[in-house]
C-alpha cells in the first residue's frame, strides 16, 4: 500500500501537525518542579526541600484504615494524636500533644485536657468532639477498620464494633468539657496512653469524611492538624508535603517534605548515590555490610522480634523437650553475624530497649544441653529426627532458614525441610494448619511489653502455636490492669519464662535494627526505636 | 492465529522442499544428512553444541567436578571473593560460589531442557491436532489458548506450587524442590509451542506432497507420520533450542518474584536473583551471570544454527 | 461503493502518512518533553480509527472482524470468569496480614466487600459491574477505584511499551537485514552476536547492568551521570528502561529478520531480480523486506503481549509508576478487583493487538485473505 520512496508528502504533513499542535504546549516538569492541579507550577526549593523514599504506594493515609509502616510515616506528618512521644529517655515514654495533660485515679476513668487554639488545615478550631468522633469511626463496622481492636478496652467498645450495640453514646467515651474528653475503660489499664499515640486513635472531621466519602484523603480534600500539609499525591510517584504555618507544635524548618515511592532497595540506593533521595529507612540487606561503613549510614534498633513458632500438635514439636532442645541448639550469633547488619540475637520475646525487657531470659546456645533434651525426649539417634519448616521468600528470611537448617545439622544432626510459599498462601497456612515450625516477626505498636506478650495469649488471633496456658493469660490480664510498675515487671517476667523456658512455644531469634542513608545536607534525622518519623525538626542545607 | 494460508496460484514459484520432477513422499533422510553436513560448516553453532555438551555434563557429575558441597556453610569465610581455594568466591553463608554454579547447572539444565520436552509433548500434540483437523475445531482450541494466555499466569503458578507444597510425591529432596517449578513452567510453557507447532503443520498439510500423497490414497495417520512429522521436525527442534533458554530464564523471574526454587537447592536464576543486588560483591553476579549468559548464547546459536542447516526452504544453499 | 480503485488508493495512503505525521507529532513532542495536548491525543485516536476502519472496509473484512469481536468479547467473558474461579481457589485471602486480625472485625471488613456474600451473587456483581464498566474499589489501595488506578498507571505503562517496540522494531528489523546481506561472515555472527546477547541475560541483570554503565559510570568513568538511574519524570528518564525492556523483542525481531530475509532471497523472484541487475540495497529495502514482515508482524501480538508482562521487573528496577506492578502485586495482594481489572484490560489489549496485527497481514501481502 505505501512505498518507501514516496516520503515526500509525509514531511508535508509532518510540518503541518508539527506547526498546528506547537501552538500552545507546555513543558513537563523537571526534577523540583512539580505540578498541583488547579494551582499550576510549584517550585520546591532544594535547600528547603526534604525527599525520602517510601517504599510503597501508602494503601491508605485514612489513619482509621491504614495498617502499614509507608501510609503510617505520612499520616504521622499530617496528623497529631492526643498523646505523642518523648524520645529522650532510655525507654520511650509518653509525651503531651493534642491533649495538654491527662489524669487518671484508677488506670480505668482517663480524662484528657486538650491544647486549646488549635485550628485544622481549613482553619476549623480543633474540638473534644473531633476526638470523639475519631473513636466512633474507627469502632463503627462500617469503617471496617483493621485496627478497630486497639479500643477494645474502652466500656462497651467491642459490643459496638461488632455490631451487636447500635447505641455509641453507651460506649466509654464523651466530651466532659469545652476542651475535655472521658475515657471509661473495662478494666484498669496502666499503660492506655500508649494506645492514643497510635494513628488508629488520631481525632478525625467527620463533616469532611461525610462530604467527600472514601476519596476524602486526596489532596483537595484531606483536613489535617499535624506539622505537614498535603500538597500534592500523584499515585505510584510521589507525595508532597507542605508545611503547616499553623502547626501548633515545633513549627517545620521543612518548607516542602517529598515521599517518593521507590519499591526496590538497591533502587533507591542508586538514587540516594546520584543525590535525588536524601535519605532512606530502610537498606537492601545485601549493601548493607559495605553501606555501615559510610558516614551517612546511621542504625537503630527497633521494637521487632523475629521468632520460629512450633505448632505443638505436631510431631516432633508435640514434645517440649525437642522444643527446649532446639531452642538451646540455635546459635543467635551466628545469624547475627550472617546478615551483618547490627540486630541483637534475642532469646527472650520482649525486645531490648523497652521496658519489660529481661537481659538473660531464655535458653540460650548450649549444645550439650540440647542433645541431653534430645536424649531425654528419647531420641537415641537425632539423625531421625525431621522437621518440616514453612516460610515466605524473603532475601533475610530465607538466609537465616538456609543457616539455621545448617545449624541444626551441625548441632544436633537434626533434619530441616525448607517449604517456602508465597506470602499470602503462607499467612493462610499458618492460620489453618500450622506445620511443625514456622517463621514469624511482630513490630511493636506501642513499648509495652503487653503488646508482644498478649500475642500468645490463648485466644489471641496471633498465636499460631496451639499452645494455651490459662496460668498465662491471667498473668497478662493480672499484668495489664496492675498500676505498680515494678510489679508489672515481675508478672511479665513469670510469663515470659513460661513462654521462652518453659513450654517453648516458639524459639525468638533476634531483634530488628532499622538502617538509613542520610545525606550529609540533612540534620536532625529523626531516628528512633519505634521507627516514627516525624520531620518537623529536621534541617536541610 | 485465524489466518487461511494464502492458497497456491499456479504461477507462483513451487512451495518449499519439492522439486517438480521430485519424488511424491517427502525426501526426509537425504534432508537430515544434508542439515548435518551444513551444520558442520557452521562454526559458532558447533562450539556452541560442545559447550553445551560440557554444560550438561558438568550438570551431570556434579557431585564429581564441584570441590565442595553446594550447601556447606562456612560462616568464617563468607562474602569472600575468588581466590585459589574458592575460584568464584563464597556466598554471604560462606558456600563456595563454583560448587554452587555447578549445582545450579544441573537444576537449571534440568528445569529448561525438561519442560521444553513436556512441553513439547503438550504443545505439539495439542498444536497438531489443532492444524490438522483445522475448521471450527481449530478455531475453538485456539481461542482456549487464547484464554490461558490471559489468564495471569502467576495465579496459576501459586496454585501449582501450592499444590506440590502440600503433596509429597517424591522422597529426595531436590527431586522436590525441582518439581513444583518444572510444572508450573510447563503449564504455562506449552502454548506457544503449540501456536508454532500448528503453524508449521497447517504449512506441511497445505503443501502439494502431501496433497498428492493424499490424492494418491494415502490415510491420515500415513500421512501425518510419514509426511508431515518428518518435516515439522527440524522446525520443532529449533524451537526446542530456543525454549530451553527461554525456560532457564523464567525461573530465575519466579526466584525475583519470590516463587523460585527451595533452598537450599541452587540454580542460576536463584544465584542471580541474589547476587544482582550486592554491588559491593560483583562475584555473586558475575560468575552466575557469565554461566547463565555463555549457555544461553550457546543454545541461541546452536538454535539458528540448526535452523539454517535443517530448514527445508534453506536447502538451496 | 463507486470510487475507483486510485481513489481508495489515494485515500489509504492519505490515513496512513497522516497517522505516522500525527504519531511522529505526539513522539516528538513526548522526547521533547512537552505535554501531549488532548486535541492532539484525540486526533491520534480518531485517525487510527479511521485506518483501520478504512483498511477494515477496503479489504472486506468487516464481517471477518465482526466475528472476531464477538469472539473476542466471549474470550475476555470467559477470562474474567476463569481468573474470578482461579482466585477463590487459591488459599490466602486479601485481609489475611501478618497482624492477624480478630474475626469480628474481619468479618466486618469481609461484609464491607460484598466477601460474605454467596459466590454466585459476587459474580454476577462483578460481571454486572465489569459490563457497565464499573470494576470496583481496590481493597489495598483504599479510596481507589480499580478504574482511576488503571487510568492513572495505564498510560506510563503504554509509554514505556510503546517507545520499546518502538525501538525492538528500529534496531531489530535493520540488524536482521544486515545480518542477512552479509550471510555467512563474521559481520553476520557479530550481529547475531548481539543480538543474542538481549536475550541472555534476565533484565533485573541488565537493567542494573546499564545503570552501573550509565549512571555510575562504571568501567567508563566519562559516562558517569549521563542517564538517571530511575524514576518516570522526563525523556531522560526513558532511555534506561526503554533499552532493557526493548533488548529483548529487538533480538527476536532480528533474528526473525534475519532469517526470513534468507528466505526471501533465496526465493525465485528476487533472483529474477537480481539476473535483470536491479541495484542490491534497492532490491534488499524494497523487495525483500517488505516480503520478509510477514513473520515479524506474526510475532508482534505476542511481543506485544511479553512486553507488557515484562514491564513489571523494569518498573520495579527504575521505580516507574506503571501498570505491570499491579499484574503482579494485585495478586500478591490478592486485591481481587484490581487482579480481575487488570487482568481484563490486559485480555483486551492482547485480543486488540492479535486483530490489529491480523489486518495488517492483509495489508502488507494482499494475497492474504481473513475469512
Amino acid at each position: 500500500m505505501t512505498h518507501f520512496s514516496s516520503i515526500r508528502p509525509f514531511f508535508a504533513l509532518l510540518c503541518v501537525v508539527a506547526a498546528v499542535v506547537s501552538v500552545g504546549c507546555t513543558k513537563k516538569g523537571k526534577d523540583l518542579e512539580i505540578t498541583v492541579p488547579g494551582q499550576g507550577k510549584l517550585t520546591l526549593p532544594h535547600k528547603e526541600t526534604l525527599r525520602v523514599r517510601i517504599e510503597t504506594e501508602p494503601p491508605s493515609i485514612d489513619w482509621h484504615k491504614a495498617t502499614d509502616t509507608t501510609s503510617a510515616l505520612v499520616t504521622e506528618n499530617l496528623m497529631d494524636g492526643l498523646v505523642g512521644y518523648d524520645f529522650s529517655k532510655p525507654e520511650p515514654d509518653v509525651a503531651p500533644a493534642l491533649a495538654e495533660k491527662w489524669r487518671s485515679k484508677d488506670n480505668r476513668v482517663w480524662t484528657f485536657t486538650l491544647r486549646q487554639g488549635v485550628v485544622w488545615s481549613d482553619g476549623q478550631p480543633f474540638g473534644p468532639q473531633h476526638v470523639v468522633d475519631g473513636f466512633k469511626r474507627l469502632l463503627n463496622p462500617m469503617t471496617a477498620s483493621e485496627y478497630a481492636y486497639f479500643l477494645y478496652p474502652l466500656k462497651n467498645a467491642r459490643a459496638f464494633a461488632e455490631g451487636k450495640l447500635k447505641d455509641f453514646a453507651q460506649v466509654g467515651v464523651r466530651v466532659t468539657g469545652p476542651n475535655e474528653v472521658t475515657v471509661e475503660l473495662d478494666k484498669p489499664m496502666s499503660y492506655f496512653p500508649f494506645l492514643l499515640t497510635h494513628h488508629s486513635t488520631f481525632p478525625v472531621r467527620q463533616d469532611v469524611i461525610d462530604k467527600h466519602g472514601d476519596r476524602w484523603t486526596e489532596p483537595a480534600n484531606i483536613v489535617t492538624i499535624g506539622p505537614f500539609r498535603l500538597k500534592l499525591w500523584e499515585h505510584d510517584k510521589q507525595l508532597v508535603m507542605e508545611r503547616n504555618d499553623a502547626y501548633y507544635g515545633v513549627k517545620p524548618q521543612l518548607k516542602y517534605l517529598v515521599g517518593l515511592i521507590i519499591q526496590e532497595a538497591s533502587t533507591a540506593i542508586n538514587l540516594f548515590e546520584s543525590g535525588r533521595v536524601d535519605a532512606l529507612n530502610s537498606l537492601p540487606a545485601q549493601q548493607i555490610r559495605e553501606l555501615k561503613k559510610r558516614k551517612e549510614f546511621k542504625a537503630v534498633g527497633n521494637l521487632t522480634i523475629q521468632y520460629y513458632g512450633f505448632n505443638i500438635e505436631k510431631k516432633p514439636m508435640d514434645n517440649v523437650k525437642i522444643r527446649q532442645a532446639i531452642a538451646h541448639a540455635i546459635d543467635r550469633q551466628e545469624i547475627v553475624n550472617v546478615l551483618a547488619g547490627g540486630q541483637i540475637p534475642m532469646t527472650s520475646f520482649v525486645p531490648v530497649g523497652m521496658f519489660g525487657y529481661e537481659a538473660g531470659r531464655g535458653r540460650t546456645f548450649n549444645i550439650e544441653k540440647a542433645k541431653g533434651l534430645l536424649k531425654e525426649a528419647g531420641y537415641d539417634d537425632p539423625t531421625k529426627i525431621k522437621i518440616e519448616f514453612r516460610s515466605n521468600q524473603n532475601e533475610n528470611h530465607q538466609l537465616i532458614a538456609e543457616n539455621i537448617q545448617a545449624q541444626l545439622k551441625r548441632n544436633l544432626g537434626v533434619s530441616m525441610e525448607i517449604k517456602n510459599e508465597e506470602w499470602k498462601v503462607f499467612l493462610n497456612t499458618v492460620k489453618v494448619d500450622p506445620p511443625p515450625m514456622y517463621r514469624f516477626g511482630w513490630q511493636g505498636d506501642y513499648p509495652d511489653p503487653d503488646n508482644f506478650l498478649n500475642l500468645m495469649t490463648s485466644y489471641s488471633e496471633n498465636n499460631r502455636t496451639r499452645w494455651k496456658n490459662k496460668k498465662y493469660d491471667d498473668l497478662i490480664e493480672k499484668a495489664a490492669t496492675e498500676s505498680d510498675r515494678e510489679r508489672r515487671r515481675q508478672i511479665y517476667a513469670e510469663a515470659q519464662k513460661m513462654l521462652v523456658e518453659d513450654d517453648v512455644p516458639l524459639v525468638p531469634l533476634y531483634t530488628g535494627v532499622s538502617h538509613h542513608m542520610i545525606a550529609e545536607r540533612v540534620e536532625n534525622y529523626p531516628v528512633n526505636i519505634l521507627a516514627r518519623y516525624r520531620y518537623n525538626e529536621v534541617r536541610v542545607k | 492465529m485465524p489466518i487461511s494460508v494464502p492458497t497456491l496460484n499456479p504461477n507462483d514459484p513451487l512451495p518449499e522442499g519439492v522439486d517438480a520432477a521430485g519424488p511424491v513422499s517427502a525426501p526426509a533422510r537425504s534432508l537430515w544428512s544434508d542439515g548435518f553436513r551444513r551444520l558442520r560448516k557452521n562454526r559458532a553453532a558447533v562450539v556452541s553444541g560442545i559447550f553445551i555438551l560440557f554444560i550438561c555434563l558438568m550438570a551431570a557429575f556434579a557431585d564429581v567436578v564441584a570441590p565442595y558441597s553446594f550447601e556447606t556453610q562456612n560462616i568464617d569465610e563468607m562474602l569472600q571473593g575468588p581466590s585459589a581455594k574458592h575460584w568464584f568466591g563464597t556466598d554471604s553463608l560462606g558456600r563456595d560460589l563454583l560448587s554452587r554454579v555447578i549445582y545450579g547447572a544441573r537444576m537449571s539444565m534440568s528445569v529448561g531442557v525438561l519442560t521444553a520436552i513436556v512441553s513439547l509433548l503438550i504443545g505439539g500434540i495439542y498444536g497438531a491436532i489443532s492444524g490438522w483437523v483445522g475448521g471450527r475445531v481449530d478455531a475453538a482450541m485456539m481461542r482456549a489458548i487464547d484464554i490461558l494466555q490471559a489468564v495471569p499466569e502467576l495465579l496459576l503458578l501459586i496454585l501449582v506450587m501450592v499444590v506440590f507444597n502440600s503433596v509429597d510425591v517424591f522422597e529426595s529432596p531436590e527431586l522436590k524442590a525441582l518439581t513444583g517449578i518444572f510444572l508450573a513452567l510447563s503449564i504455562v510453557g506449552w502454548v506457544g509451542l503449540a501456536r508454532i507447532v500448528r503453524g508449521q503443520v497447517m504449512q506441511v498439510k497445505q503443501s502439494l506432497y502431501v496433497e498428492a500423497a493424499q490424492a494418491l490414497g494415502a490415510k491420515g495417520r500415513v500421512v501425518l507420520f510419514r509426511h508431515i512429522f518428518p518435516n515439522i521436525l527440524g522446525p520443532i527442534i529449533v524451537v526446542l533450542t530456543f525454549q530451553i533458554p527461554s525456560n532457564v530464564l523464567f525461573e530465575s523471574f519466579l526466584s525475583f518474584i519470590g516463587l523460585g526454587l527451595q533452598p537450599p537447592f541452587s540454580s542460576w536464576g536463584v544465584l542471580c536473583n541474589d547476587g544482582w543486588k550486592a554491588k559491593t560483591d560483583p562475584h555473586l553476579i558475575i560468575f552466575p551471570g557469565l554461566a547463565l549468559y555463555l549457555t544461553m548464547l550457546a543454545f541461541n546459536l546452536l538454535g539458528d544454527g540448526l535452523r539454517d542447516a535443517f530448514d527445508p526452504k534453506m536447502k538451496n544453499r | 461503493m463507486s470510487l475507483s480503485h486510485q481513489q481508495y488508493a489515494l485515500i489509504g495512503r492519505v490515513l496512513a502518512w497522516g497517522l505516522a505525521a500525527l504519531l511522529a507529532v505526539a513522539i516528538g513532542l513526548d522526547l521533547a518533553d512537552y505535554e501531549i495536548p488532548g486535541a492532539l491525543r484525540l486526533a491520534l485516536v480518531g485517525w487510527g480509527f479511521a485506518a483501520v476502519s478504512f483498511a477494515i472496509i477496503r479489504q472486506n473484512m468487516l464481517a471477518y472482524v465482526t466475528k472476531r469481536l464477538v469472539e473476542a468479547a466471549l474470550v475476555v467473558w470467559v477470562i474474567a470468569t476463569l481468573t474470578f474461579l482461579l482466585l477463590r481457589f487459591i488459599p490466602g485471602g486479601p485481609f489475611d496480614t501478618e497482624k492477624a486480625l480478630p474475626p469480628e472485625v474481619k468479618a466486618n471488613i469481609e461484609a464491607k466487600y460484598g466477601l460474605n456474600d454467596p459466590l454466585t451473587k459476587q459474580y454476577a456483581d462483578f460481571i454486572v459491574g465489569a459490563v457497565q464498566g464499573d470494576l470496583g474499589e481496590s481493597y489495598k489501595y483504599i479510596g481507589r477505584s480499580v478504574s482511576d488506578i488503571i487510568g492513572e498507571s495505564l498510560p506510563v505503562s503504554a509509554q514505556l511499551g510503546f517507545y520499546s517496540m518502538l525501538l525492538a522494531f528500529a534496531i531489530g528489523i535493520p540488524l536482521g537485514v544486515f545480518a542477512a546481506s552479509k550471510h555467512n561472515t563474521w559481520l553476520d555472527t557479530g550481529a547475531m552476536f548481539a543480538a543474542i546477547s538481549g536475550v541472555a541475560l534476565p533484565s533485573f541483570v541488565i537493567g542494573p547492568l546499564l545503570v552501573t554503565v550509565f549512571s555510575f559510570g562504571v568501567p567508563f568513568a566519562f559516562l558517569h551521570g549521563t542517564l538517571p538511574p530511575a524514576l518516570w519524570e522526563s525523556s531522560v528518564y526513558y532511555v534506561l528502561p526503554v533499552l532493557t525492556l526493548g533488548m529483548r523483542p529487538a533480538a527476536i525481531i532480528a533474528r526473525l529478520t534475519r532469517s526470513s530475509v534468507l528466505e526471501v532471497i533465496q526465493s525465485d523472484f528476487v533472483r529474477t531480480a537480481k539476473a535483470k541487475g536491479v541495484a542490491h540495497l534497492t532490491l534488499l529495502y524494497k523487495h525483500v523486506l517488505k516480503n520478509s514482515l510477514i513473520p515479524v508482524l506474526t510475532i508482534s501480538g505476542p511481543l506485544v503481549a511479553g512486553i507488557l508482562s515484562g514491564s513489571f521487573v523494569i518498573e520495579i528496577i527504575f521505580a516507574i509508576p506503571g501498570m505491570g506492578k499491579h499484574l503482579v502485586q494485585s495478586v500478591t495482594n490478592r486485591d481481587y478487583p484490581l487482579i480481575l481489572g487488570v487482568t481484563l484490560v490486559y485480555a483486551v489489549l492482547l485480543v486488540i493487538a492479535n486483530l490489529i496485527v491480523d489486518i495488517l497481514y492483509t495489508v502488507v501481502d494482499p494475497r492474504i485473505k481473513l475469512t
